[in-house]
């Protein structure tokens, strides 16, 4: 007799929503069919049946929602009398959840071990000859144990073709990257509005003072969101909620080695260009050099991205969830501009593109916190007194 | 080819080397009058006069006396009642059969062949029922085939009687009524030859005597359910063929032992052993042994039954190792 629970696919998921049996109660299955169709909050699975027999008795209905680790259909031989179950059992806790084992669906991806790799000395044999990591490995024997078989499958997945290309495994973080964006992708509606700036004083006045345009932008655009503050927010989707923050931490999106990371950068309404300057110089560097601390890369409240030193003028920036919208700037180039009584004038300019979820905000106010900054930007003056002044605010 | 008993084959072989050489004689308990307890010998009466005759049942009489024949040039062929009594006149084979080339230096030959039943038959109890081939192996000087079938037994027993050193057969009995396709050309089995009773890729089963045919059993079985077995008999526990288990075992990865003497110390633990020692890089799985429980043999049937390993155990473990 096997035990069909609710399987658990990602870390947070507590229930699953069962979709569609795709067998009848009394029908046969054979190992590795298709048996039920299940969706929690991200995605929809198709789970397949660990074992063959016969489908004893579904316990789970369709259309019904569902614990993590809850028994909800039994496999047996045909004619098998099934011992008591007490119907849709809960799990004793969820962290007790079956291990990965007793969830097929999970048997296809090889999860991060910890301690002491099992293999047979065939596997190790077949690894250390062929020069393959273990640890990339699924072990199907007992205890997880991996077999000569489990090579053959990993070996099959990565030489496949080999001349034509390769297959990567992803790393723990380009996995975040993943989930976070996919996450993204799945419950904001993002728009994207763009403007073109002049950045002409801008410029100017960040190289006197020595700073990058990154650090002025983060400067410029914490005045901004002190105002608008509607932007610097979190969206809850599941309680339906916004959270308007009083404090603005803003995230930086940096390239480095082995991806994308967005350090944060806290109170930047609060501090002065250098101060900024400097915690951006050394976080960047830290993010770059893979020994950020955890804390440092948590708690954004607001994110920017900055192509500017590469070819890219105008792009649709993907939200950092659970954000509400993200700055993108292209980079600054020379162009003839009209400027008053239509004179032709040489000045330097660059998009700004602002990505925000339409379920919160609208594309006016997206308009208006574009507007604000780039008149900021155009007119550094504008925030009042002596440059010298503010910039020591 | 013709089809005829294990015992059968086992008389014909025994009687074509008497016939060869003029040295070979062949004695024990109710061997002559009786034709021996399992007909090997029914063929023999009113042939080969004062080369076969009855003893007293007397052990430790029958070994010292075939040791003393073979010192002084004669190849003696000394019936064992069953297995179990050969510890009854172990000193003249341990200590002085089993030593004697060697403390000669290999100066003497000894022409010897010790042979009788061993293994379970029906409720035969705790003192008619054991196999103990296992002391011979661990023992070491003097050669131990356990043939399964009269093809077998015909050929080895032959290559027996023209060995210079000694020999002890252990037969199975419920193996002498058993039928076997045996040519009429005279053939040869040499030892430490292993036989492969059948191929196979996923699991290898090393096997001798009655379990041989357990274990077939269990191949046929499991090749239902997609599982390839290969069953190797080793027909000779010394010198046993270590190459051959070896190679298969490297083709599937996977090694069961299976024999009907007890599984504890029994001799399934030396070739688990040394496959380990040898070819531990090519085990996908722990090795398991197939074999008696640690107890001595019940009376009943059912209870011995029960102690006693058939094929279901066979499978059993094929399946445990495949898991």
């Amino acid at each position: 007799m096997y035990e069909i629970k609710m399987p658990r696919f990602g870390l947070n998921m507590e229930c699953g929503f069962i979709e569609k049996w795709f067998k009848k109660e009394g029908e046969k299955i054979k190992e590795g069919e298709p048996l039920f169709e299940v969706s929690s909050e991200k995605i929809t699975n198709e789970v397949v049946s660990p074992a063959s027999g016969v489908l004893l008795k579904i316990i789970g209905q369709e259309k019904e929602e569902i614990k993590v680790g809850t028994v909800i259909a039994i496999i047996g031989e045909e004619g098998e009398k099934i011992k008591e179950i007490k119907e849709k059992e809960e799990p004793g806790k969820i962290d007790e959840i079956p291990e990965r084992e007793e969830i097929p669906s999970m048997k296809v991806a090889p999860l991060e071990r910890e301690g002491r790799i099992k293999a047979s000395p065939l596997a190790k044999k077949m690894a250390r000859e062929k020069n393959l990591d273990l640890s990339q490995m699924t072990g199907t024997g007992p205890a997880g144990r991996i077999e000569k078989k489990d090579v053959l499958i990993y070996l099959s997945s990565v030489s496949e073709n080999k001349a034509d290309f390769k297959i990567e495994k992803l790393s723990g973080l380009r996995r975040t990257i993943a989930e976070r964006l996919s996450k993204s992708f799945h419950t904001a509606v993002t728009l994207t509005n763009t403007t073109e700036v002049d950045f002409t004083e801008f410029k100017k006045l960040m190289k006197e003072n020595k700073v990058s345009i990154t650090s002025g932008l983060v400067f410029f655009l914490s005045k901004v969101l002190r105002e608008l503050n509607q932007f610097n927010a979190h969206f809850n989707h599941d309680k339906k909620e916004v959270i308007i923050y009083n404090n603005i931490h803003i995230g930086i999106a940096v390239d480095t080695e082995k991806g994308l990371m967005v350090p944060v950068i806290r109170n930047t309404d609060k501090l002065n260009l250098e101060t900024i300057n400097d915690q951006i110089k050394k976080i960047a560097d830290e993010a770059r050099k893979g020994v950020i601390s955890e804390n440092d890369i948590k708690g954004s409240t607001f994110t920017l991205t900055n192509l500017g030193m590469m070819r890219t003028e105008i792009f649709t920036p993907v939200i950092n969830p659970p954000e509400v919208a993200i700055l993108g700037i292209g980079r600054i180039i020379k162009k003839p501009v009209i400027v008053d009584e239509d004179k032709i004038s040489i000045r330097e300019l660059a998009y700004l593109s602002l990505s925000y979820d339409h379920q919160i905000i609208d594309g006016a106010d997206a308009a208006k916190f574009l507007e604000k900054l780039a008149r900021l930007i155009e007119n550094p003056a504008l925030l009042g007194g002596e440059r010298k002044k503010f910039i020591d605010l | 080819m013709r089809e005829i008993t294990f015992a059968e084959a086992l008389g014909e072989a025994i009687s074509e080397e008497m016939g060869k050489n003029p040295t070979i004689f062949t004695y024990g308990e109710d061997v002559a009058k009786q034709g021996g307890i399992f007909g090997a010998y029914k063929s023999f009466s009113g042939k080969f006069s004062g080369r076969i005759f009855d003893t007293p049942i007397s052990e430790e009489v029958i070994y010292g006396s075939a040791l003393g024949a073979a010192l002084v040039g004669m190849r003696p062929i000394a019936e064992f009642h069953f297995a179990d009594f050969l510890f009854t006149g172990i000193q003249s084979i341990t200590l002085q059969i089993e030593k004697i080339r060697y403390m000669t230096g290999g100066q003497g030959k000894l022409h010897l062949l010790l042979r009788g039943p061993d293994g379970i038959s029906n409720s035969a109890a705790a003192q008619h029922s054991e196999s103990i081939e296992t002391i011979f192996m661990h023992t070491p000087g003097i050669k131990v085939i356990i043939p399964s079938t009269p093809y077998d037994i015909k050929g080895l027993i032959k290559t027996a009687l023209r060995e210079d050193d000694p020999v002890i057969c252990f037969e199975h009995k419920m193996l002498y009524k058993t039928k076997g396709f045996v040519p009429e050309k005279e053939y040869l089995i040499p030892f430490g030859v292993a036989d492969i009773k059948k191929e196979g890729n996923d699991v290898t089963v090393v096997t001798m005597s009655r379990m041989v045919h357990e274990s077939l059993k269990a191949a046929e079985e499991l090749e239902h359910e997609g599982i390839s077995v290969e069953v190797i008999d080793l027909r000779t526990l010394v010198p046993w063929d270590k190459n051959q288990v070896i190679e298969s075992v490297k083709k599937t990865g996977r090694l069961v032992v299976a024999h009907e003497t007890w599984k504890r110390a029994g001799w399934g633990a030396e070739i688990a052993s040394v496959v380990q020692e040898e070819a531990f890089d090519y085990l996908d799985a722990p090795v398991i042994r197939v074999g008696a429980k640690n107890v001595p043999m019940p009376f009943a049937s059912t209870l011995q039954d029960f102690v006693t390993p058939n094929y279901k155990d066979v499978i059993n473990a094929v399946k445990k190792v495949l898991r």
